[in-house]
């Protein structure tokens, strides 16, 4: 049958969708588990010197089964998703062929009630294996959980209303024209299907986005902590305040920010600028070594840039660009070898027709015309690609960073400023502090993430060249 | 307003595919040129050079008298159409028409004059607003056209221009080329491989085979007077029929040939022409056009006895596929009015029929070189 075809590439996606989600819960959590591990193991260390001890993390042997349970919770809770699915669209399917024996609905309904019944259950225990490990996380167990269960229910008996009215107006038309009503252009099955499918896609997004929320709800929640500074075991904060955020502005955290955002803006344009002509440069001239240039490029671009750390260094620091001059030379180092960064725009560049180049040509363009009057706006989704790449790599860059500005503050990127806040003498009096940090660097990114993010989806060459 | 010469030029692609060969031609100054030949005979290749589009491998090529080898295609001056439109998509019809204009740095108000002039021209005046996507694919022609035309270039290259739309669609359009071009009133290179339309557009026809150009003339030279056998073959629609055979002199003293063991003798100023030549007697490549054939009532020594194939009706003419006894395939065209109704009925399947040629406008064609026995080597 092939309407059942219509809804199994969707079960499909859905299946991989959830077992991928179910492995980020478990890496999640193993790396939650690594992590205090190390900390251990530095506090350790800090006991042997002699430091202030705090073990604000103690390892509980119980986290591995919480992976255990979630990732089980995970996998069957696709087992039960996909019961869901598949017996909403049977019942759909008896709906839409309008069958009068009442046992073919029966299938369907078990299917869903297994599934739903399955689901549930399972979610429970995913729920609970995720938040096994702090008491507090009973709160966010509980709002996830009745979170999820009012976006499912809603979802589905909307829709399910919507189809059956219409469902009963086709059957109606069907009766009393002998044909279907106008606005029904397809079969109902396979619209039925399709329906289901769109269902099971976004209830399958509301979940995973839920899940990867998470770590950002908590960190916001902590930077409105005032009550202490310091790390603790719970997420709601139990007095409110921006004491945090003012904080910030008596730190060198101002200094950090205007660094980096300094730094972001030169080699966002000075980045894109390079990539572009590099990749306009490839893509359309033909000259000698070209190939090869390529291939030279490609192969050192599989070497990885800490290579060149020390040697970098060095160079850097007979410069005199290291410690507090190190704005200016991380700029060279990011935008040094950007040149070999050109592949996905010139893949870009060489789908738009070459008949459009050599129209403008022909009306009198220079090459230079041609690339900012045609190639440019064309390419738009790629621009803005590379804006953003080229943004983003000094935004959050760490280890380069950390090696040029040598601990000398007035050098510092806001990872590595604010990275410093975790040092073991500093993170009880700033923990809360390099929440609100954090919060404050994503603003810009998120704000320009908003705004571009719509280009990406504009289709661009429709209509250039007749095929 | 310009003139264009093409002196030896040359074109080797990758250093190994020659596509053009050695290509002489003098375009004058409003003449309305068109190359036509089969696919890949490299008329788009010999128009790329000239538009500047390709480097020339050896050769020259001049307008008006300047080399203009090294110049950059925006500096020739020159407009071209292209085979895909290829319109900016990014643009409106008017952006995109008046693109080269505003390279040019006019004041808006004349671009503005020139686009909606050239708009009104070719009826596109209601979409001045939209992407070239809306747009269907007439209109986008007219565009590509109108995009060509603002620019009051020296020379206007279309290459296959009317190849991308419907057959209807393409006869207005070649009319509205016509009419075009007296509006316009420059000079014209036009690339298509439709025989039909370089015979209706063009001045002089440049037949192209492989690189090699093999006639230039006025559509009457070439189809009246094909220098060999592909031109021949090439030009006119049905194609012209060919058949081996014999050319000698009869008793009279005439020229005579003798396809399918029938004598028919050779008439007219053809008969003169060979006489002039004193054409030796021998095997001979004879080429009959399908609208110089006719069906005779009986039969003779001067007819050849035929059996019908297919009989294809085009409304004003018949087509009518017929093969002799040993199996060669002719085709003869008879205009319908020549029929009664009774023998147009009885024409089907299988029917016997003799048919003879017209002696006056038969084509003699060197079994060898295959070239045109009546016409000079220069
Ligand atoms: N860029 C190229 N590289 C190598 N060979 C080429 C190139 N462009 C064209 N050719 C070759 O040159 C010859 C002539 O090509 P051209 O495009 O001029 O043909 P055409 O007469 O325009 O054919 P069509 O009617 O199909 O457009 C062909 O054999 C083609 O394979
Ligand atoms: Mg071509």
């Amino acid at each position: 049958m092939n309407k059942k075809k219509s809804y199994s590439p969707a079960l499909v996606s859905i299946l991989i969708g959830v077992v991928l989600c179910g492995l980020v819960f478990g890496l999640l959590f193993l790396v939650r588990n690594t992590l205090k591990a190390n900390d251990t193991g530095i506090v350790q260390m800090a006991q042997t010197i002699g430091r202030k001890i705090v073990d604000p993390y103690p390892i509980n042997p119980d986290h591995i089964g919480a992976v255990l349970l979630s990732l089980l919770g995970a996998i069957m809770l696709v087992v039960g998703a996909a019961l869901i699915i598949s017996g909403i669209a049977k019942l759909f399917e008896a709906i839409a062929e309008n069958e009068r024996n009442m046992m073919s609905y029966v299938p369907g309904a078990l299917m869903l009630l297994c599934g739903a019944v399955i689901a549930y259950g399972f979610a429970k225990a995913l729920l609970l294996g995720v938040t096994r490990f702090s008491t507090e996380g009973m709160y966010v167990h509980l709002f996830i959980d009745a979170g999820i269960l009012l976006i499912i229910a809603a979802l589905l008996i909307g829709m399910g209303c919507s189809r059956l009215v219409r469902a009963q107006k086709y059957n109606r038309s069907v009766k009393i024209y002998g044909m279907p009503p106008a606005d029904v252009n397809r079969s109902m099955g396979l619209k039925a299907s399709n329906l289901i499918s769109g269902i099971g896609i976004h209830t399958l997004l509301v979940i995973m986005s839920v899940v990867w929320l998470i770590p950002f709800v908590c960190i916001i929640l902590q930077s409105f902590r005032v009550e202490t500074a310091m790390p603790v075991g719970y997420v709601l904060p139990k007095t409110w305040g921006f004491g945090n955020y003012t904080g910030l502005l008596k730190t060198d955290f101002p200094k950090w920010y205007l660094n980096t955002f300094i730094m972001a803006l030169v080699v966002a344009v000075l980045q894109t600028i390079i990539v572009l002509c590099m990749s306009y440069v490839l893509s359309r001239f033909r000259f000698k070594m070209r190939k090869p240039l390529m291939s030279f490029m490609l192969i050192l671009g599989m070497f990885p840039g800490m290579l060149t750390m020390i040697i970098l260094y060095r160079v850097l620091k007979d410069l005199g660009l290291t410690q507090a001059n190190a704005v200016p030379g991380l700029i060279l180092v990011y935008i040094a070898s950007s040149g070999m960064g050109y592949y996905v725009s010139k893949g870009f560049f060489d789908t738009i027709p070459k008949s459009l180049d050599e129209a403008a040509c022909m009306d009198g363009a220079t090459k230079a015309q041609v690339l900012f009057r045609i190639i440019l706006p064309l390419a738009k989704p790629i621009v803005i690609y590379t804006i953003l790449t080229a943004f983003m790599a000094p935004w959050g860059d760490f280890v380069f960073a950390r090696y040029i500005s040598m601990n000398t503050s007035a050098g510092m990127n806001v990872a590595v400023g604010l990275n410093s806040w975790l040092s073991l003498d500093q993170i009880n009096s700033h923990y809360t502090m390099f929440c609100a940090g954090g919060v404050v660097v994503a603003i810009p990114v998120t704000i320009l993430f908003l705004c571009l993010q719509r280009y990406y989806v504009e289709g661009v060459t429709g209509g250039a060249v007749k095929g | 307003m310009a003139s264009v010469k093409l002196t030896n030029v040359k074109k080797i692609y990758d250093k190994k595919v020659v596509a053009v060969h050695d290509f002489n031609l003098e375009i004058k100054d409003k003449e309305f040129v068109v190359f036509v030949g089969p696919s890949g005979c490299g008329k788009s290749t010999t128009l790329r050079m000239i538009a500047g589009l390709e480097d020339i491998s050896e050769g020259t090529i001049e307008i008006d008298g300047e080399v203009v080898n090294d110049l950059q295609p925006k500096d020739r001056n020159i407009a071209m159409v292209f085979q895909n439109y290829a319109l900016y998509p990014h643009m409106t019809v008017y952006d995109n028409i008046a693109f080269s204009l505003r390279l040019q740095k006019l004041p808006e108000d004349v671009i503005y004059n020139k686009v909606t002039n050239a708009a009104e021209i070719l009826g596109i005046t209601d979409y001045l607003m939209r992407k070239p996507r809306a747009l269907s694919g007439g209109q986008r022609q007219r565009v590509a056209i109108g995009r060509a035309m603002v620019r009051d270039s020296k020379v206007f290259l279309m290459d296959e221009p009317l190849s991308n739309l419907d057959a209807k669609l393409r006869n207005q359009m070649r009319a509205e080329i016509i009419l075009l071009r007296q509006k316009l009133d420059t000079t014209f290179v036009y690339v298509t491989h439709d025989q039909t339309e370089a015979m209706t557009l063009g001045d002089r026809i440049v037949i192209m085979k492989d690189g090699y150009i093999m006639q230039v003339g006025t559509p009457t030279q070439v189809f009246e007077m094909p220098e060999n056998l592909f031109v021949a073959e090439f030009i006119g629609a049905p194609k012209m029929n060919i058949m081996r055979t014999n050319l000698r002199r009869n008793m009279n003293g005439n020229y005579c040939v003798t396809p399918f063991g029938s004598e028919i003798e050779v008439t007219g100023f053809k008969n003169e022409e060979l006489k002039a030549l004193n054409a030796r007697d021998g095997e001979i490549i004879l080429g009959v056009r399908p609208e110089h054939i006719t069906l005779t009532e009986n039969g003779g020594p001067n007819t050849i006895p035929v059996t019908l194939e297919v009989n294809e009706m085009m409304g004003s003419e018949l087509h009518l596929h017929v093969y002799t006894e040993d199996g060669t395939r002719i085709i003869v065209r008879v205009p319908t009015v020549d029929l009664d109704p009774e023998k147009r009925c009885s024409l089907v399947s299988g029917k016997k029929l003799n048919i003879t040629f017209t002696g006056k406008v038969m084509h003699f064609f060197d079994p060898k070189t295959e070239r045109n026995i009546l016409v000079k080597e220069d």
